[in-house]
C-alpha cells in the first residue's frame, strides 16, 4: 500500500510537472513565431503579417534569409561554436584522463583537499577569473585567440570531467587489467585493448558533457575573445544586449539552441542522472 | 557529501609516474586558475607593472571602493538575485524531483525534455525572457486578451528594472533542471527503504518529507545551490541586459571600470571583482560550515 503511493503520482505532482514544463518549454512557441514573423504588433497574439508573405517583395533580406545569408556570422559562429567544443573536449579529456586514474586509486596525503581545490572553479564566480586572466591573456598575447579561448575554457570544464572521469575508474574493477598484465601484455596494450574499452561509456559521457559547457559559455569567450572570436552565445549576445527582440534575433536564438537540442537527443543514453552527483564540500 | 573516513593506514606516498599523471592537471588548475586569483588579488592592491603602475600593497582601490554607498547597493542588489533565484530554484526542483523519482509512465521522455534549459545558453534564456516578460511581450498580450490592461504601458515592469523578476526568472529556468538532476542523481543512490519504512511505521506524508526526505536529500541540495549560487552572483549578461541600469549587479559594475579608457579604472574593477569573490567566499563557507554541523549532529559526518 505504502509503496503503491509511492509509485504513481499524485494530482499535484502530475500539475508541477505540467507548470515546470510550461515554464521551460512553453517560451519556445512564441520564439519560433517571433522568427517567423514579419509584423507582429500588440496586443495580437499571432503575427498580422508572416516573413513568407513579404520576402519576394522586400529589397532587403528579412529575418531568416538574413541569418543563413553570410552577413549575420551565424555560419562562421557555428563552426566556432563546434570547432572550439572538440578541441576543449578532447584537451580536457587528455589532461584528466591520467588525473582521474591516479585520483581514483591512490589514496595520499592532502587528497580530499585536493579534490576541494578541484571544484573551487565552479564557486567562483565566472567574472572574476575572465578580468583577472584577461590581464594575463594580453601580455602573452593569446586574448582574441582560438588558442587563448581554448585555454580558458578548460577551468569551467575541468572540474566536471575529473569529477565524471573519477567515478568511472572507480567503477571499473582494476582486475581486468591486473589480468591482461598476467597474461602478458604491456601497458600500452593493457590502455587501448582493456582500459579504454571499458572507459568508453564514461570516457565520452564525459566528453558530451563538457562540450555541452564549452558550447554554452559566454562571459569566458566574450572576455578572453575580445569580440573577434564569434560563437553563437556571443552573437545572441549582440544580437539582444539592446534589450529588443526582433525576428532575426529570435532566429538566431534559435539556432543557437540546436546544439543543445542535438545534444539532448544525443545523451538521453549517454549522460546518466548519476553523473550530475556533485558532492561538494565533504 | 558523507565523509567515507579511510583508516589512514592506507596512506602512500605518490609515486613519481602517478605525480606525473597529475601534473598536467595540477598545471592547469594552479597555473591558470590559481594564477588567475593570486594576479587578481595583486591587481586590486595595485600591481600592474604593465601600466606602470607598482603601488604594491595599495589599499586604496578597496578603501575608495568600500566607503561608497554605491558599492553596497550594488553588492545587496547582486546577493539578492543570487539567494532569490538559488531558493525560487530549490522550491521547484526537490517536489519535481521526487515526481521524476517514481518511474511514471513517460517519465523518462518529460525528463529529458525538461533538461532543455540546461543544453542551451544562458543568452537564449535572455531571449526568452525579453519575448515573453516584455511590456510587449506575450503575457503582456495575454493580459490585453483578457481584458486586464489596454496599453502595453500598463504592464508592470519586470524587465529593466531593479529588484524585478526577470533575471530571476531567466537564473530559475535555467537551473532548475540542473538542481533536478543533482537532487534527482541523489535519490537514486538512496532508494525509497526508508521512506517507505517510515511509512510503514505510521508517518505521515509531511513527516515523511520533512523528517526523512529532506534531510536525506541534503548532500545534493548543497552541492547544487553552492553552485547556482556561486554562479547567480558572479554572472554577467543576464544583469547587463535585463537588468534596470544603475546601480548594478558587481559583474557588470566590474566590466564599466574594466572597459574604460582610464586604465588606473581597471585596478578599481579589479577590487570590485576581488570584493565580490570575498563576499560570496564568505557566504558559501559559511553554507558549507551550517550543512557540515548540521551532519555532524545527525551522525553522519
Amino acid at each position: 500500500m505504502a509503496s503503491a503511493s509511492l509509485r504513481s503520482l499524485t494530482f499535484g505532482q502530475k500539475l508541477l510537472i505540467l507548470a515546470v514544463l510550461a515554464f521551460t518549454i512553453g517560451p519556445f512557441a512564441p520564439l519560433i513565431i517571433q522568427s517567423l514573423a514579419f509584423r507582429w504588433a500588440w496586443p495580437d497574439l499571432l503575427p498580422s503579417v508572416w516573413w513568407l508573405e513579404q520576402r519576394q517583395i522586400s529589397p532587403f533580406p528579412l529575418a531568416w534569409d538574413y541569418v543563413l545569408s553570410p552577413t549575420s556570422k551565424v555560419l562562421e559562429a557555428t563552426v566556432n561554436t563546434i570547432g572550439i567544443g572538440v578541441a576543449v573536449s578532447l584537451l580536457c579529456l587528455l589532461i584528466c584522463l591520467p588525473a582521474a586514474r591516479v585520483l581514483a586509486r591512490a589514496n595520499f596525503r592532502g587528497k580530499k583537499r585536493l579534490e576541494f581545490f578541484l571544484s573551487l572553479p565552479l564557486l567562483v564566480p565566472e567574472a572574476a577569473i575572465g578580468i583577472a586572466l584577461l590581464m594575463i591573456f594580453t601580455g602573452l598575447g593569446l586574448s582574441g585567440t582560438y588558442v587563448g579561448v581554448i585555454i580558458v575554457h578548460l577551468i569551467p570544464t575541468v572540474p566536471y570531467m575529473v569529477r565524471m572521469l573519477t567515478a568511472v575508474y572507480q567503477g571499473l574493477d582494476q582486475g581486468f587489467e591486473d589480468n591482461a598484465r598476467v597474461l602478458g601484455a604491456n601497458d600500452w596494450q593493457v590502455l587501448t585493448r582493456v582500459t579504454l574499452p571499458m572507459l568508453m561509456p564514461g570516457v565520452l559521457a564525459g566528453a558530451l558533457f563538457t562540450f555541452l559547457v564549452s558550447t554554452n559559455l559566454f562571459l569566458l569567450t566574450f572576455f578572453i575573445g575580445q569580440g573577434s572570436i564569434v560563437t553563437l552565445p556571443t552573437l545572441l549576445f549582440s544580437q539582444i544586449s539592446g534589450g529588443a527582440m526582433g525576428a532575426t534575433a529570435a532566429g538566431i536564438a534559435l539556432v543557437a539552441s540546436l546544439p543543445g537540442l542535438i545534444l539532448l537527443v544525443l545523451s538521453d543514453r549517454l549522460i546518466r542522472e548519476e553523473a550530475f552527483a556533485l558532492g561538494i564540500g565533504e | 557529501m558523507i565523509q567515507h573516513d579511510r583508516p589512514s593506514s592506507h596512506r602512500q606516498p605518490l609515486s613519481l609516474r602517478e605525480k606525473l599523471q597529475l601534473a598536467p592537471l595540477l598545471l592547469v588548475m594552479l597555473g591558470l586558475f590559481g594564477g588567475a586569483l593570486v594576479l587578481g588579488l595583486l591587481q586590486s592592491f595595485g600591481f600592474a607593472p604593465w601600466f606602470g603602475i607598482n603601488e604594491f600593497p595599495n589599499p586604496d582601490y578597496f578603501v575608495a571602493l568600500w566607503s561608497s554607498p554605491d558599492f553596497w547597493l550594488s553588492l545587496g542588489l547582486t546577493l539578492y538575485y543570487g539567494v532569490v533565484s538559488t531558493l525560487l530554484g530549490l522550491i521547484i526542483s526537490v517536489p519535481l524531483a521526487l515526481a521524476f523519482e517514481r518511474r511514471f509512465c513517460g517519465s523518462k521522455v518529460l525528463l529529458a525534455v525538461s533538461r532543455l534549459p540546461l543544453m542551451v545558453p544562458y543568452s537564449v534564456g535572455i531571449a526568452l525572457a525579453l519575448i515573453m516578460l516584455g511590456n510587449g511581450g506575450i503575457i503582456s498580450r495575454l493580459a490585453a486578451s483578457l481584458g486586464l490592461i489596454s496599453d502595453p504601458g500598463a504592464f508592470p515592469a519586470i524587465l529593466h528594472s531593479h529588484w524585478g523578476w526577470g533575471i530571476i526568472a531567466v537564473y530559475v529556468w535555467k537551473q532548475v533542471p540542473f538542481m533536478t538532476m543533482a537532487i534527482l542523481a541523489v535519490l537514486l543512490g538512496l532508494g525509497q527503504g526508508t521512506r517507505e519504512a517510515a511509512m510503514v511505521l505510521g508517518a505521515r506524508t509531511h513527516q515523511v518529507f520533512w523528517r526523512v526526505t529532506l534531510p536525506q536529500l541534503m548532500p545534493g541540495i548543497v552541492s547544487a545551490s553552492l553552485i547556482c549560487f556561486a554562479f547567480n552572483v558572479g554572472a554577467f549578461e543576464a544583469p547587463f541586459i535585463l537588468g534596470g541600469g544603475y546601480p548594478e549587479t558587481l559583474p557588470v559594475l566590474a566590466w564599466r571600470y574594466f572597459n574604460d579608457a582610464n586604465y588606473v579604472y581597471q585596478l578599481q574593477g579589479m577590487a570590485v571583482i576581488v570584493s565580490l569573490t570575498l563576499v560570496s567566499g564568505v557566504i558559501l563557507a559559511g553554507y558549507l560550515f551550517a550543512y557540515r554541523r548540521f551532519e555532524r549532529k545527525r551522525g553522519r559526518l
